[in-house]
């Protein structure tokens, strides 16, 4: 850990869940009572001025999402947490709901009042049953101390905050697909417009917002969004960030750093001490599984959302995979596929047919089955999907294909003129 | 009004439309597989997918709407190699068995694939099966052949009122099914085989009977009820093959409800009166013309007379014996019958929150426009009734009466009768009908009437002609 103080990852113990470890030692529901004394704009403003930006994956910033929201509205109002972490590579938000679900609860609140909403709720991910029940604890808490409910803290503002468990669908980590879910529907990404600001759940106005986003948002209403705004090293990225770090590290796991403050290179070699066996780098997967794949040679790059984009790949959540030089790419890609495949929700025409049929050819080729035409075949089908589908799943499933044959060339070769995997 | 621009040419549109509606109407071909006028936007096929200007992705036509000013291109290289691209991908599971599939000449999937796919396939992976459950009486699923629009789903619940179509599993093993395999509830099944852009879902009374481009097309107005729904009717060599809706915004939208697609069947009955015939003693005889006229004029002329008229009838019908029955039966007293229940026009009501309703004629609201009242019972001392009739109004049970019938009437009908002069059923002439909103309606002769059946107008002018062995007329 570097010796900047972090706003999450020094309460991440048992500790640190009780409500009276969250008033004692972290200033908890200061924040959500001095919102109260400010406008609903002004928190907004706040926010906006806190370069925050959303930690779900495509951040957006969340001060200009929140403005989106109608001041007037026939029907209520909504505001989602998206805690349904399915990205795989990502588990940040996971330690934030079991550690410290006040500061959750409390930005729901913030971003209650600050949106004009009185109903939240939490989507959390199907298998997170453990952190379900905790953060159902942590609210029962807030209601009981006047933190949830009817006239919070003696402000005059109503916010009841709900916990609704997803079924296991990584889909529904898209925020019309979890909305879709919440209301008792099948799973699927909505057609946009409308956005979820203008008709989301039950067709009132709607703001998504993922659970570090959320926990980010206390921090912004009691120090200032000027102070979040300058922990980060950008210009237009706020704060700190939580990285998972995954794969072939010797120390790896959860890090949290300046937003823009260190390259892949550093946290990967300085932060989560090197390769495990002090092997080769082969590739990093830099944003979750669906960030196209970046090799050992692009690795001194700022580890944020524009240098990454800048490049051709993106920081999504967060979450990296590091690959060390003896695993089969062929195998990894194989595996991703799978996985997307497994996970398309089967509306779009090429994402349904597309990612099957993707994996089919991989697992060929993994197998000593391929063809010398399967890697056009593969970009070609992958470049139909690309950039066709309702929802980003179409262009998660692409991107890795993509990367991986463009850039590990001479692995897929080798597997198809050899007929097997060379290292195996 | 605003103006967008597509292929070049600029085209007016009232805010609100999208670019498939604008291009649809201007004549402007874009393919599509899940976009339906009837029902909700989905944008899953990805079929529609255009170039519009200053927008980096593909637009699907169906859920972008048309904006001042907006630049379209449905011809552009992008686009094309998209619609290319989504044929391969829908045909890839697709099992090509148009030769065997009652789809085929009439099926969106081919049509789209023979103008926009491609001939050849680079598929070489095991193809996705899926094992049929029945769905009952009315439609037939053939799971395999699906491309996953969800036109049924979205038909069921948006239209039939009804959540019986679904979508299991997911991804690439999304089959499209009834809940729990249940067979279908809805009296409106046969608009899921009808939207169906492939051979997913076809009807079982029609299944490998015949190719459909050998049936010849008539619109026609269905006469199941007062609703007056618009539909075709399709035949081949004089046989009706099915009936299918025919669009009319204002009144059936896009519907058909399966009591009247289904009506047809009575036309082709076999135990269907053709012949004049003579009931002896409870035994039937087929006569002539003359000798059933002969027979007729016996039991009506000269008697006690009441005459039905069937609300089944059209007003061209109506309107004729308003002129010849004055003259030829001129004591007769004369009402219009058609639906247990719904005497008259105030009686009718809708009997659904869809299409149907409650008179089950569709010329109730013309009968009572020309002047017709209601039957309830005989007056005392009536010797005779002339029941005239197409094939839709609802006999009444009259006792110790002769009857004579003009019309359609199967063996079951003709039992308390004592002479039939075989009509033409609604498939076999042309007239017009007024539905309930007092709209009128013409529709056209599809078929010709079968055996020596003959229109109204050709069985009164015999009537008239025929001198009797008395010289009365």
């Amino acid at each position: 850990m570097s010796n900047h103080e972090t706003l999450f990852i020094q309460h991440f113990s048992e500790e640190s869940r009780p409500l009276e470890y969250y008033l004692k030692k972290m200033g908890g529901y200061t924040a959500s009572k001095k919102a109260f004394g400010m406008s609903q704009d002004d928190v907004i403003g706040e926010v906006k001025k806190s370069n925050l930006r959303g930690r779900g994956g495509a951040g957006f910033p969340t001060g200009m999402k929140w403005g989106f929201i109608p001041k007037q509205s026939a029907k209520p109002k909504y505001l989602v947490c998206n805690a349904d972490e399915s990205e795989p590579g990502t588990f940040k938000d996971r330690d934030i709901m079991r550690y410290i679900p006040h500061l959750l609860i409390e930005g729901m609140v913030i971003g209650g009042y600050a949106i004009g909403s009185h109903q939240g709720y939490i989507y959390i991910r199907g298998e997170y049953t453990r952190e379900a029940k905790l953060l159902e604890q942590a609210i029962d808490e807030a209601y009981q101390n006047g933190y949830l409910g009817k006239n919070i803290q003696g402000s005059g503002f109503d916010f009841d905050l709900t916990v609704h468990r997803g079924a296991g669908a990584y889909i529904c980590g898209e925020e019309t697909a979890l909305l879709n879910s919440l209301e008792g529907k099948r799973g699927e990404p909505r057609v946009k417009p409308p956005f979820p600001a203008q008709a989301g759940a039950f067709g009132g106005p709607t703001i998504v917002n993922n659970v570090e986003t959320l926990a980010s948002v206390p921090f912004i209403v009691n120090q200032g969004g000027e102070w979040f705004s300058k922990l980060g090293k950008l210009e237009k990225s706020g704060g700190t960030r939580l990285f998972g770090v995954s794969g072939h590290v010797k120390k790896p796991g959860l890090y949290e750093l300046p937003a823009g403050g260190v390259t892949l290179r550093q946290l990967i070699f300085d932060h989560c001490g090197g390769i495990l066996g002090d092997k080769k780098l082969k590739a990093v997967i830099p944003g979750g599984s669906s960030a196209p794949v970046l090799t050992a040679d692009e690795i001194d790059v700022v580890f944020d959302i524009e240098p990454l984009m800048k490049i051709g790949t993106m920081l999504g959540s967060a979450g990296v995979v590091v690959v060390s030089e003896d695993y089969c790419v062929v195998k990894l890609l194989t595996r991703i596929t799978k996985f997307y495949a497994h996970e398309s929700c089967g509306q779009c025409t090429p994402c349904r047919e597309g990612c099957q049929w993707m994996e089919d050819i991989l697992e060929r080729i993994e197998h000593g089955q391929g063809r010398e035409q399967d890697l056009a075949m593969l970009l070609d089908i992958a470049n139909n999907i690309n950039g066709r589908t309702l929802c980003a799943l179409g262009d998660a499933a692409a991107g890795p294909v993509m990367s991986f044959v463009k850039k590990f060339r001479a692995d897929f070769e080798a597997h198809i003129r050899g007929g097997k995997c060379p290292n195996a | 009004m605003p103006k967008c621009i597509i292929d070049g040419r600029e085209i007016e549109f009232t805010p609100g439309e999208t670019i498939i509606q604008v291009a649809e109407r201007s004549g402007i071909k874009i393919p599509y597989f899940c976009w339906h006028p009837g029902l909700s936007v989905v944008a899953q096929c990805r079929m529609c997918a255009v170039e519009v200007e200053k927008m980096p992705k593909l637009q699907t036509a169906c859920s972008t709407a048309a904006t001042d000013g907006m630049v379209v291109n449905t011809k552009s290289a992008r686009t094309q190699q998209n619609q290319k691209s989504v044929m391969e991908f829908l045909l890839i599971n697709h099992p090509l068995d148009c030769p065997i599939c009652d789809k085929s000449g009439e099926c969106d999937l081919q049509d789209n694939s023979f103008g926009y796919g491609d001939a050849y396939s680079r598929y070489t992976e095991e193809r996705r099966t899926y094992v049929d459950l029945d769905m009952g009486p009315v439609i037939k699923k053939n799971m395999n052949r699906c491309i996953h629009c969800t036109r049924c789903i979205r038909f069921g619940e948006e239209v039939a009122g009804i959540h019986e179509m679904v979508a299991l599993k997911r991804g690439n093993n999304t089959e499209i099914s009834t809940i729990d395999g249940r067979p279908l509830e809805t009296d409106y099944a046969g608009n899921y085989a009808d939207i169906c852009p492939t051979g997913s879902l076809t009807v079982k009374d029609f299944r490998f009977k015949k190719r459909v481009w050998y049936l010849k097309k008539t619109p026609t107005v269905c006469e199941g009820c007062s609703k007056g729904c618009n539909m075709e009717i399709h035949q081949d060599n004089n046989e009706i093959y099915r009936c299918v809706p025919r669009e009319n915004v204002k009144i059936n939208k896009y519907w058909l409800c399966d009591e009247g697609r289904f009506n047809f069947q009575y036309i082709h009955d076999t135990s269907r009166s053709v012949d004049p015939s003579i009931n002896k003693n409870g035994v039937w005889e087929s006569t002539d013309w003359g000798s059933s006229i002969d027979a007729a004029k016996n039991a009506l002329v000269g008697k006690k007379v009441t005459v039905l008229v069937g609300s089944d009838l059209t007003q061209e019908e109506a309107q004729l014996l308003q002129e010849f029955l004055p003259k030829h039966l001129p004591a007769a007293e004369v009402y219009h019958f058609g639906t247990p229940g719904v005497l008259s026009a105030q009686d009718d009501a809708p009997a659904d929150r869809i299409l149907k309703r409650k008179s089950k004629t569709a010329n109730l609201h013309g009968l009572e426009k020309l002047g017709f009242k209601p039957f309830e019972k005989l007056s005392a001392g009536t010797q005779s009734v002339l029941v005239v009739r197409g094939g839709k109004a609802h006999l009444p049970e009259l006792k110790n009466v002769e009857m004579v019938g003009i019309g359609v009437f199967l063996k079951d009908h003709a039992q308390h009768f004592s002479v039939i002069l075989p009509g033409a059923a609604f498939a076999e002439k042309s007239g017009t009908v007024v539905n309930f909103e007092g709209q009128e309606q013409k529709f056209k002769r599809a078929i010709l009437p079968p055996g020596q059946c003959k229109p109204l107008s050709e069985i009164l002018m015999m009537w008239m002609n025929r001198k009797t062995a008395s010289g009365a007329a």
